[in-house]
């Protein structure tokens, strides 16, 4: 008799991802994922300026800003065969790899670690065997004794109060939870210590972009940023000198803490290196362009099918052809009226709530696919198609952090083990330390670039008379990024946007085929259906963002996420 | 020493009334001139990047739509909320790892020792969350009151502020609706 489990965040207004699995003796045999809400923001956009499309995107999401802002302008740039200058592309570049850094730590140590890490079992730490074993992973200098004391007397504070706080809703104690003390208490020091860094990362969004969270430094053709040695208020040497140091600080955190720790708890947890595979399509678009045309880039795209990483094809450019033309959104299981696939240039949202039914409609989110199959988008998507490539960047990255596994873990991993819950972790570190080396290379990019007498940032855009339309995408942290645009007389016809958790959180197409987070749960062991860690384990190895779209504060306190069990 | 202190403005400008926490933030920083330290911040909505808009802070004063049809409130009234009110409700699972993360900003802004000592929510009832740019006409009509309690706060910390004379940019650039006129004098 199967078990049927849903996981709905029931939060008021927000839509917000809802997992519904069924279990057959102790592992998922189905699994359905939805959104729960409609959100419709892109019909806002119709009938205004295209230049100030990105202002609105960039509210889309409060915790992808300027991801959606970038989307944005290099879809009109796109509709109107617009380069841009030099300095625009890699003043862009740097706060896009600030920004993936930021996130990346967040996601890690925020939302994902508290999965693995058990923080009941710190109290039983010892820290000064953590700091000894800390030190034989890494030179990280705030590895001491004294360190791992105060944050082992943090735990205490908070287990002994009886009130657990922010960790009141931890399934500790799981059986599936499987660090020693010391790791449990070496990975919560450096969950404190993130804090500090990924603000880093962020200071360098803002600096560049003005303010965060909303930068406000784009425009179409370019950057408003403007570039003068001799003004302090303008970007000048002083300040890519502060960018610089600050960078500094946050690649030593991701390559000696971040790496290392995901290496360390992949190395504790190798079964889980066969799990949660699922959709082995993989999709990712270049992105940090090298050049005003964007014909070369630092990160290749590219597609992997069926999980032949040998057979890899590559996309030459952000906005291949091939990308264009193959990209449409299937509605056969989404609240939206419609009958075939639509390409996302004559996208329609109509919507048909029928209400929570796992064999017809059950989600607010379309079903993205790409040449009728579904795509698995994300780090581990843009790794995989790296790798492939034998892009030196990512080889050299990989093999770092593939070498550490090993060498902590005693196991011998291949690339066929990163189709798993922990490959999506693994990849993701490795992007980080990749993007970390990215960073420092742009900035060297726009020093010279500026220090050779170049302060252009900015060619205006020209509007011919016809309709035109673009795309504008982004290789974003959870994956490819994509807007939509159509535009007449200077003003927007149509406009979609389809964002990385659409393609991940897809629910099933016409011919039933399911999304990636729903077959990357099938065959999931559950230790305990009623705690179901396990699949929030993997759901959080994707790093969904569904639904920061709006955000209140409610006064029944109705945010409690429910796990239900029938 | 200068105090640091955070008017923050919570919510999403695209969804009707969600926006009134940026549009009243944009409002006093355009209308209010205040003393050294105090920022206004259009903070849009941060889920759980709050913890570093209030780390470090003395005291902190959000601006939120409060979705009150549960407990039949009028559009438009105007709650107060300390942190200990906002402290009733448990956190969420983290699911979305992005949901709306007030609670969950607050008890990991104590876990790691960054908390501001004072804190309040000040929070308008919304009408609609619908896809749109303009604010509801009873929110907009509470506007006022609301300002005057972000003020009152002020006065309660001992934070001094006045009217500007000549009032900057509004920059409530998502909306062509006339902006409100304040009148809550100083």
């Amino acid at each position: 008799m199967s078990q049927r489990i849903t996981i709905d965040p029931i939060t008021r207004i927000e839509g917000h991802l809802r997992i519904d699995v069924e279990v057959d003796n102790n592992a998922v045999s189905n699994a359905w994922a939805s959104c729960t809400m409609w959100r419709g923001i892109e019909t806002i956009l119709r009938g205004r300026d295209p230049r100030d499309a990105w202002l609105f995107t960039q509210r889309f999401c409060g915790v992808c800003t300027t991801v959606h802002a970038m989307a944005s302008v290099r879809a009109v740039e796109d509709a109107l065969k617009l380069e841009i200058p030099l300095n625009a592309q890699y003043i862009r570049n740097l706060i896009l790899i600030a920004h993936a850094l930021h996130d990346h730590i967040v996601h890690f140590y925020q939302l994902s670690a508290l999965d693995w890490v058990d923080i009941l079992e710190i109290p039983k730490a010892d820290p000064t065997a953590t700091a000894k074993l800390a030190e034989s992973l890494s030179p990280w200098t705030r590895n001491s004794r004294n360190e791992f004391k105060a944050a082992q007397d943090r735990v205490n504070a908070v287990a002994s109060s009886g009130q657990l706080g922010i960790f009141m809703n931890g399934y500790w104690g799981h059986p599936a939870m499987r660090l020693s003390p010391d790791v449990n208490l070496l990975a919560f020091s450096h969950y404190v210590q993130a804090l500090e860094y990924q603000r880093k990362a962020l200071q360098v969004v803002g600096l560049l972009g003005s303010k965060t969270p909303h930068i406000q430094n784009l425009n179409v053709g370019g950057v408003a940023n403007a570039i003068d040695l001799d003004s302090a208020s303008a970007l000048n040497m002083d300040r890519l000198e502060t960018i610089r140091l600050l960078l500094e600080e946050v690649v030593a955190f991701v390559n000696q803490v971040y790496v290392v720790d995901v290496c360390a708890i992949a190395a504790m947890y190798p079964d889980w290196f066969k799990i949660g595979s699922g959709v082995k399509n993989y999709m990712a678009v270049p992105d940090l362009p090298l050049d005003s045309a964007g014909t070369a880039y630092d990160l290749p795209g590219g597609l992997i099918m069926n999980g032949n990483i040998a057979g890899v094809h590559p996309f030459k450019t952000a906005s291949d052809k091939e990308f264009r033309d193959a990209v449409s959104e299937d509605v056969a299981h989404a609240y939206y009226h419609g009958g075939k696939a639509l390409h996302p240039w004559a996208g329609e949202t109509e919507p048909d709530f029928t209400g929570w039914n796992g064999e017809q409609k059950y989600s607010w989110v379309k079903a993205p696919r790409f040449n009728g199959q579904p795509m698995q988008v994300g780090p581990l998507a843009q790794v995989l198609i790296g790798y492939a490539q034998g892009h030196p960047l990512t080889v050299k990255h990989a093999n770092l952090a593939i070498n550490k596994v090993e060498s902590i873990g005693g196991l011998h991993v291949t690339p066929d083990m990163l189709h798993s819950t922990l490959g999506r972790h693994a990849a993701r570190a490795i992007r980080a330390s990749m993007l970390a080396e990215l960073a420092q290379k742009h900035l060297q990019l726009l020093t010279d670039n500026i220090a050779k007498g170049d302060y252009s940032v900015h060619n205006a855009p020209v509007f011919p008379g016809h309709e035109v339309e673009g795309v504008g995408t982004h290789e974003a942290p959870r994956g490819t990024l994509s807007h939509w645009i159509v535009i007449k007389d200077e003003k927007i016809k149509n406009y979609q946007a389809v964002v990385p958790s659409t393609w991940n959180a897809s629910p099933r197409d016409a011919s039933g085929a399911h999304g990636p987070y729903e077959a990357s749960l099938l065959h999931t062991p559950l230790a305990r259906p009623e705690e179901p860690l396990e699949v929030l384990r993997t759901v959080h190895s994707f790093d969904p963002c569904m639904a920061c779209a709006c955000h209140t504060f409610d006064p029944t306190g109705k945010q409690i996420a429910k796990v239900k069990v029938l | 020493m200068t105090r640091k202190i955070l008017i923050g403005g919570i919510g999403n400008v695209l969804l009707g009334d969600d926006g009134v926490g940026p549009y009243l933030a944009r409002l006093l920083d355009s209308r209010y001139e205040f003393e050294d330290g105090v920022e206004v911040a259009d903070l849009g909505t941060p889920a759980l990047d709050l913890i570093d808009q209030l780390s470090g802070r003395d005291a902190v004063i959000l601006i939120d739509s409060v979705d009150a049809k549960d407990i039949a409130a009028a559009s438009g009234t105007v709650f107060l909320y300390r942190k200990a009110d906002i402290m009733r409700y448990r956190p969420s699972v983290r699911m979305d790892p992005h949901s709306p993360a007030l609670v969950d900003a607050i008890l990991s802004a104590d876990l790691f020792g960054v908390a501001p000592a004072d804190l309040l929510l000040v929070g308008i009832a919304a009408e609609g969350y619908d896809a749109g740019c303009s604010l509801s006409k009873l929110v907009k009509a509470s506007l006022n009151h609301a300002i005057a309690e972000v003020l009152g706060e002020l006065d309660r910390l001992g934070v001094s502020y006045r009217c500007r004379q000549h009032p900057t940019e509004l920059g409530i650039w998502w909306t062509t609706d006339e902006a409100v006129e304040t009148t809550v004098a100083t």
